[in-house]
């Protein structure tokens, strides 16, 4: 059962597979230049840490579905119906508590930030690692928008359909 | 154990078990350590962010992720297949042989053992089964089976990961799996020649040896590969991160300019795989980081140490158990997690033993990789079944004599580690 892609979900598709390639592309360069033009490059490497960062962060947040993460979920697939229910309500409402509870010490901790600087591309760190408070605020809505799908009931096996993807580890 | 840590264990197992994801289960166990313990909340992303953002020999599982969906989508594999079948398809058990060989070239390209299973297995169990030569079955088992050589043979993103966690060099650690690795594909090859003797499996058609030239000059720019990965890590000339981008230009430039197989439209499918596959894995290593400050600060590896210590159990007896353990776990837990999670905790005893790092880290991996076949919790097993439609009640009841095959590979790396260090010493690896 494939759910269709929505246009938004494509779209943020479209922003991670920019940021590996990037990632890639920097690499390449600075390894051209130095070993081709024997003239090394410094921010290249800066550029692929923060797009290897971002393409983590970016994708477990917006391109991963519940079902594509690394998961153990033996004893979730033997479950009746109703039990994956529970299951899945409780593992959505831990995720949502989690994020909620950090964010504050996280955004104190981001935010501080401001007055670091990255090591070559000199951008201060706050802006670099500000893609986790994202993170966190998608996590929080498509959990709570999976549990609102619990509460109102809808089938698991239809929540839990994805688009069968290559899993590659 | 502090109350904190036993509040962050349970959360850990209880969210993980009802089926959490495990990147998220560990971020929860975090949190609810630093709670407890009055500890301020964003050490937890501190941790991560650090984790991904500082570690240049991180970059490298990106990389060869990205590497590896090239060669499977350019059917690069394919190629490499037509190559092995001329050279060894003519021997009994033919094909079972090819599957081997096949993968023990592509794992000198790849360092995944799901990408060898996904891109290469796929198209040998197809020509395995075609005339119903070998049951699917079979076909499956020895399948996956030769695939957990891909991550032992150099490049490897586990072994990457090891690196991390225990600060060996990856160099060592690469060079210490080819031998393990060759060890490896011949217990599986001797096992697929008792069977097919013992079973009557029909010999394949032989490829007229006229034909052998034209096929190796096709497969050339492929088995180029891993001469160009060694080459540039042992020669000194590129850091394996580099090698990783160099391996994935490498494949493109094959897919792309010369075998023609690759479009922009499937080079963003190709993209899209690696980003999923990059971005679920490298949240579980940034969430295994902040497990790993946790456990560090409790100081649970010297504890378990001091404690094995106490015991007086020898390095010997203290290897085969912690192997013991590792096969166990990986029943039901991912590679992945248990070589970030579970591996760290024996480092420090294995230090004080007189372990050698390099010898634990290609055990414990090999260890990890036999238990991506073991059911219930087999990744490989659910990816043959994916790609295929193999059953996999067809594909458990064939896999035990493999099974069997690599745990006696296993069981001579423990009893005799100049089989892993004798190549890194002869590049002068000093470590005892």
């Amino acid at each position: 059962m494939h759910r269709k892609q929505s246009w938004w979900s494509a779209r943020a598709d479209d922003v991670a597979i920019a940021m590996l390639s990037v990632m890639f592309l920097a690499f390449v360069l600075q390894i051209t230049s130095r070993y081709v033009f024997d003239a090394p490059l410094g921010w290249t490497l800066e550029l692929c840490l923060t797009m290897w960062l971002w393409t983590v962060l970016w994708g477990s947040a917006f391109c991963l579905t519940n079902q594509e993460h690394v998961r153990f979920d033996m004893i979730y697939m033997a479950s009746t119906e109703r039990v994956r229910r529970w299951l899945a309500g409780i593992a959505a409402i831990a995720v949502v508590l989690t994020m909620v509870a950090s964010a504050a010490g996280t955004y104190d901790f981001v935010s501080f930030l401001t007055i670091k600087k990255s090591g070559t591309l000199r951008i201060p760190l706050a802006y670099v690692f500000s893609i986790y408070l994202l993170f966190m605020l998608a996590v929080v809505v498509r959990y709570g928008h999976r549990m609102l799908h619990i509460v109102r009931g809808t089938h698991m096996d239809q929540l839990d359909a994805f688009p069968a993807q290559g899993d590659q580890r | 154990m502090s109350i904190a840590f036993t509040t962050s264990l349970l959360t850990l197992f209880l969210l993980a078990a009802i089926g959490t994801p495990i990147a998220y289960s560990i971020i929860a166990s975090a949190v609810a350590y630093l709670a407890v313990s009055g500890q301020d909340l964003g050490i937890a992303a501190e941790q991560i962010i650090y984790g991904i953002y500082d570690s240049f020999v991180l970059l490298a599982v990106p990389l060869f992720i990205v590497a590896a969906n090239i060669m499977n989508a350019g059917s690069i594999s394919e190629r490499l297949l037509q190559f092995c079948v001329a050279m060894v398809g003519r021997f009994k058990g033919g094909l079972g042989h090819v599957n081997v060989v096949s993968s023990l070239i592509f794992s000198g390209m790849s360092g995944s053992a799901v990408a060898d299973a996904a891109g290469l297995g796929k198209v040998i169990i197809q020509m395995m089964t075609k005339d119903g030569r070998y049951t699917p079955g079979y076909a499956a088992a020895i399948t996956a089976a030769s695939a957990t050589i891909g991550p032992v043979i150099p490049p490897s993103i586990p072994m990457v990961i090891y690196a991390l966690v225990s600060d060996t060099s990856i160099g060592f650690l690469f060079l210490g799996g080819i031998l393990p690795g060759l060890l490896m594909g011949l217990m599986l090859m001797t096992m697929n020649t008792f069977i097919s003797h013992r079973r009557g499996f029909a010999a394949d058609e032989v490829v007229p040896l006229r034909n052998i030239p034209g096929i190796t000059v096709k497969a050339f720019p492929a088995l180029l590969m891993p001469v160009i990965l060694l080459y540039g890590i042992y020669g000194g000339v590129t850091t394996s991160t580099e090698a990783a981008a160099v391996a994935a230009a490498y494949a493109f430039i094959l897919a792309a300019v010369f075998y023609r197989t690759i479009n922009l439209k499937n080079m963003r499918e190709v993209m899209l795989n690696s980003v999923k596959a990059s971005a679920s894995v490298g949240l579980v290593i940034g969430g295994a980081l902040i497990l790993n400050y946790i456990v560090a600060s409790e100081n649970i590896p010297t504890l378990l140490a001091e404690y094995l210590q106490s015991l007086n159990v020898t390095p010997m007896s203290f290897l085969l158990g912690v192997n013991v353990v590792l096969l166990l776990l990986g029943c039901i837990l991912d590679a992945t997690t248990i070589i970030l999670v579970i591996i760290p905790l024996f480092l420090q005893t294995c230090r004080l033993l007189g372990i050698d790092l390099v010898h634990f880290g290609v055990v414990a991996v090999i260890n990890c990789m036999i238990g991506l076949i073991t059911p219930p919790y087999g990744i490989l097993l659910f990816v043959i079944n994916g790609t295929t439609g193999i059953k996999l009640s067809e594909i458990i009841k064939e896999i035990w004599p493999f099974l069997i095959a690599l745990l006696g590979a296993l069981l001579l790396l423990i009893l005799f580690p100049q089989i892993v260090l004798w190549l890194p010493q002869q590049f002068g690896y000093t470590g005892t």
